[in-house]
Formats: structure tokens, C-alpha cells, sequence
């Protein structure tokens, strides 16, 4: 069915509330694909139908019971499902010695290995970058690692696509004082590559990798540029999956 | 954690989820449970029905994580969306139609449906009976008729005997102006979850 942008129009209404025929549906969402507009249009009109929807009374009981029965009996696909909903312990990598001779060599590392130093993508605004990390959290092909203190207290996830983009997104990590900032390194080979400040208070921050990195680490460093080697010993670390 | 998420903002909520963290999921439901039963019940008009409906909508929130754009609306409107395009699904199939149009039957009997009744929260409630009060009639019935009777345009068109073009134009023009009058108020969305 080939409709022109007018007829796509006036069905948008009806669309947004699944009150149109297939066909019709077929052919406003193919419109939807090119036209940012109408897509913008829907979902004004499917958010003005979230506010009539009734609420109010709890769901019924046992409902939960059955959603959580399915998600332990039909776990997703393993390479999802592994490095996020068992988080195996980890071999502690020896971090400290590894920092130490990293701190000495990595100012010549910035300079001579060319490592895309990443920074905020500040263009991106927090929203799109939400739905960039969460596509990239369940992308079988990312990289992913997750970062944590000694202590267990503190925690970070890391997601690495196959080009190099990556994802850091908090989940337990405190806001630091306004003169400092939290900072990525990449630990390769002993070496530390700054990955990227990720400022004092970081949520979703994506960064540039040249390649996938093996080893991770954040440290907070003086703000608000970071610094060119690490001068603090890492919070939390973490070896990317392969 | 635990403490956490029951602050966390619903995009976290859905991070923590594409982390497979079921906490995450569950406190995703005990905020959106409610309204996305009560709409699917509401249009399916069989608990039972409903029921399976949350339980799909839970699942595929749980498997396909970054179908939720937080840049198009909040997650209560995205998972009431899903609720009330899979409730259509199963109502156009003919058992649960004639299901429904006898519970319907039976609460027209009991008391007068009105779309007044269908608002919740009561400060917002307030808003958004004032924004359906100023819809010209026809508008405010194709949008019922459609959203909540789960009908075509085409159907409504056939329940109302106006034109299709007619009705489905109304749909769109009583959306707008609902949407106008209650940001005219400052009630947005966000305000919905």
C-alpha cells in the first residue's frame, strides 16, 4: 500500500492507538522509518494515551511468580546472559605493581601508541546515549567488562563494540569532589591508556578505543582535564571479555 | 541494590535490566504492573487474558531491553503502548472479542461507562478529565471507541455511522488537543510515571 505523506498523516492518530488495518500499519511504519516527524507525532499521541490508561490497583498476584519462573527457565542467549546475570569471580589482577610501572611508561604511550584519547561525546545528549549503551549492553558481539573495587562495593560496567566504541555505565560509584574526576584507562601490556576523563559525577559516558583493551581500570584524578598517567591507584577494575 | 533501585530513574531501571539484573525487572513491574494490567483488562475485558498480556510485556522488556528509546517518552508510556497493542492483537482474534463484548455488555448494564472514569492518579486526574471535558463529543467518543474498545477507525466509523475519513481525522485532532490543553497546564508525560 503506498500512501502519500498527507494520507500517512491522518492515520497517525488512529496508528498511535493500533486503530488501523494491517496494511495501513505496514505502510505508516515504513513512513515512520524516513520521516522523524510522524515518528515524533506517534509518540506524542502515544503519550497523551499513557495518561488516559487506568492505574491504580495493583497487578494480580502471582504474576511476578510467573515472569521471574520464565526468566529462570528460558535464560537468554549465553553470550548475553554470561558476563551480566552470573558475574563469576574474577581472578584479582595484581593491580597495584601493574599500575606502578604503567604510571611511568604511559605519558609516552599517549604520545607514541596514538590511542584515541576519548572524551564525552558531548553532541550526544544523555538520553540517545542511554539507548546507544543499552543496544550495546546486548549486543553479542561487544566486549564487555565489569568493574569493581576491591572491596566489592563499588561497580562499573563496561561495554566495548568490535570498533572500538565503548560505553561506561554506573552502577555503584560515588560522586567525587568538584576539583577531581574520575578517569578510563585501558591496561594493556602493563601499560596505562587513558581511555577518558569521565567527570566527577559519570552515569553512561561513551569513549573511543583504538582497539578492544584485555584489562580496564577508573581512577579519580585531578579535574576537570584528568591527567596524562594514572597518579592514583585504580577503584575499580575489570578484564574485558574476549 | 536493592535500596538504590527503588530511586533509580526508569531508564536506569532498563540499563540494569539490559544487565540482566531481575531485581531491576521486578522493580520495574511493582511501578507499571498496575497500569499496564488494568488497560490491557480494560480492553481485553478478560482478567485472565490480561494477565498473560502483563506477563509478555514483562518478557520482552526482560529480552529485547533496547526497544525502549527513553528519547520517545517515558517507559510507562512505552510499556502501555506494548500492553494495548498486544491486547488489540488478542482481541481481534473472535473468541476473546465475543468475551469482551459480553463483559461490556454486562458493565453498560451496571453503570454508565464514561472515559472520565479510565484517569488514576488524582492530581493528574484532575488535569486529564479537564482535557477530555473539552473535546467536542464526536472526538472524545472515536477516541474511547478506538483506544479503549480497542476498534479500528473503520469499526468506529461502522459504531458511530460517520464517514472513515471523518473518524479518523477526529482520533488525530482530539489527541492534539488533549495533548495542547494539558502542556497548557504543564502536565507532561513524565508526569505519568
Amino acid at each position: 500500500m503506498t500512501l502519500s505523506h498527507t494520507e500517512i498523516e491522518e492515520l497517525l492518530g488512529a496508528y498511535a492507538l493500533d486503530a488501523v488495518d494491517a496494511d495501513e500499519a505496514d505502510a505508516v511504519e515504513q513512513h515512520l522509518r524516513e520521516c522523524p516527524r510522524c515518528r515524533d507525532e506517534v509518540a506524542a499521541h502515544r503519550q497523551t494515551a499513557a495518561l488516559l490508561a487506568h492505574t491504580g490497583a495493583d497487578a494480580p498476584a502471582g504474576v511476578w511468580d510467573r515472569i521471574a519462573g520464565n526468566l529462570e527457565e528460558t535464560p537468554p542467549a549465553a553470550e548475553r546472559a554470561i558476563p551480566w546475570a552470573t558475574p563469576r569471580r574474577r581472578r584479582r589482577v595484581p593491580v597495584i605493581p601493574l599500575m606502578a610501572s604503567a604510571m611511568a611508561a604511559a605519558a609516552v604511550v599517549v604520545a607514541l601508541l596514538g590511542f584515541t584519547v576519548a572524551r564525552q561525546n558531548r553532541r550526544l545528549d544523555r538520553l540517545s546515549l542511554t539507548q546507544s549503551a543499552t543496544a550495546a549492553l546486548v549486543n553479542p558481539a561487544a566486549h564487555k567488562a565489569r568493574l569493581v573495587s576491591a572491596d566489592g562495593a563499588m561497580a562499573v560496567d563496561a561495554v566495548v563494540l568490535p570498533d572500538g566504541r565503548g560505553y561506561i555505565v554506573r552502577d555503584s560509584l560515588p560522586a567525587l569532589s568538584a576539583d577531581r574526576t574520575y578517569q578510563l584507562w585501558s591496561l594493556d601490556g602493563g601499560k596505562a591508556v587513558s581511555l577518558g576523563v569521565l567527570g566527577r559525577n559519570p552515569d553512561v559516558v561513551t569513549f573511543r578505543a583504538g582497539r578492544v583493551p584485555t584489562e580496564m581500570a577508573i581512577t579519580a584524578e585531578k579535574g576537570p582535564h584528568g591527567v596524562k598517567s594514572p597518579q592514583h591507584s585504580p577503584i575499580v577494575t575489570g578484564a574485558v571479555s574476549a | 541494590m536493592d535500596s538504590l533501585l527503588t530511586e533509580a530513574s526508569d531508564t536506569a531501571l532498563v540499563l540494569a535490566v539490559a544487565r540482566y539484573r531481575q531485581e531491576a525487572l521486578a522493580e520495574t513491574y511493582r511501578r507499571h504492573a498496575g497500569s499496564v494490567f488494568a488497560l490491557a483488562k480494560r480492553v481485553i475485558g478478560d482478567p485472565v487474558l490480561a494477565e498473560e498480556v502483563v506477563q509478555e510485556v514483562f518478557l520482552r522488556l526482560w529480552n529485547d531491553p533496547d526497544k525502549f528509546d527513553p528519547s520517545r517518552g517515558s517507559l510507562r508510556s512505552y510499556l502501555l503502548a506494548q500492553t494495548h497493542g498486544r491486547a488489540v492483537d488478542l482481541l481481534r482474534s473472535e473468541g476473546s472479542r465475543r468475551r469482551r463484548e459480553e463483559t461490556e455488555a454486562r458493565q453498560a448494564a451496571e453503570s454508565g461507562y464514561d472515559i472520565e472514569h479510565e484517569v488514576w492518579d488524582l492530581d493528574l486526574a484532575e488535569h486529564v478529565k479537564k482535557a477530555v471535558a473539552v473535546l467536542p463529543e464526536d472526538e472524545r467518543r472515536a477516541i474511547q471507541l478506538a483506544y479503549f474498545g480497542g476498534h479500528t477507525y473503520r469499526e468506529v466509523a461502522t459504531l458511530l455511522d460517520q464517514p472513515e475519513g471523518t473518524v479518523k481525522s477526529r482520533i488525530r485532532a482530539g489527541l492534539k488537543r488533549m495533548r495542547a490543553s494539558l502542556g497548557a497546564v504543564g502536565v507532561t508525560e513524565s508526569m505519568g510515571t
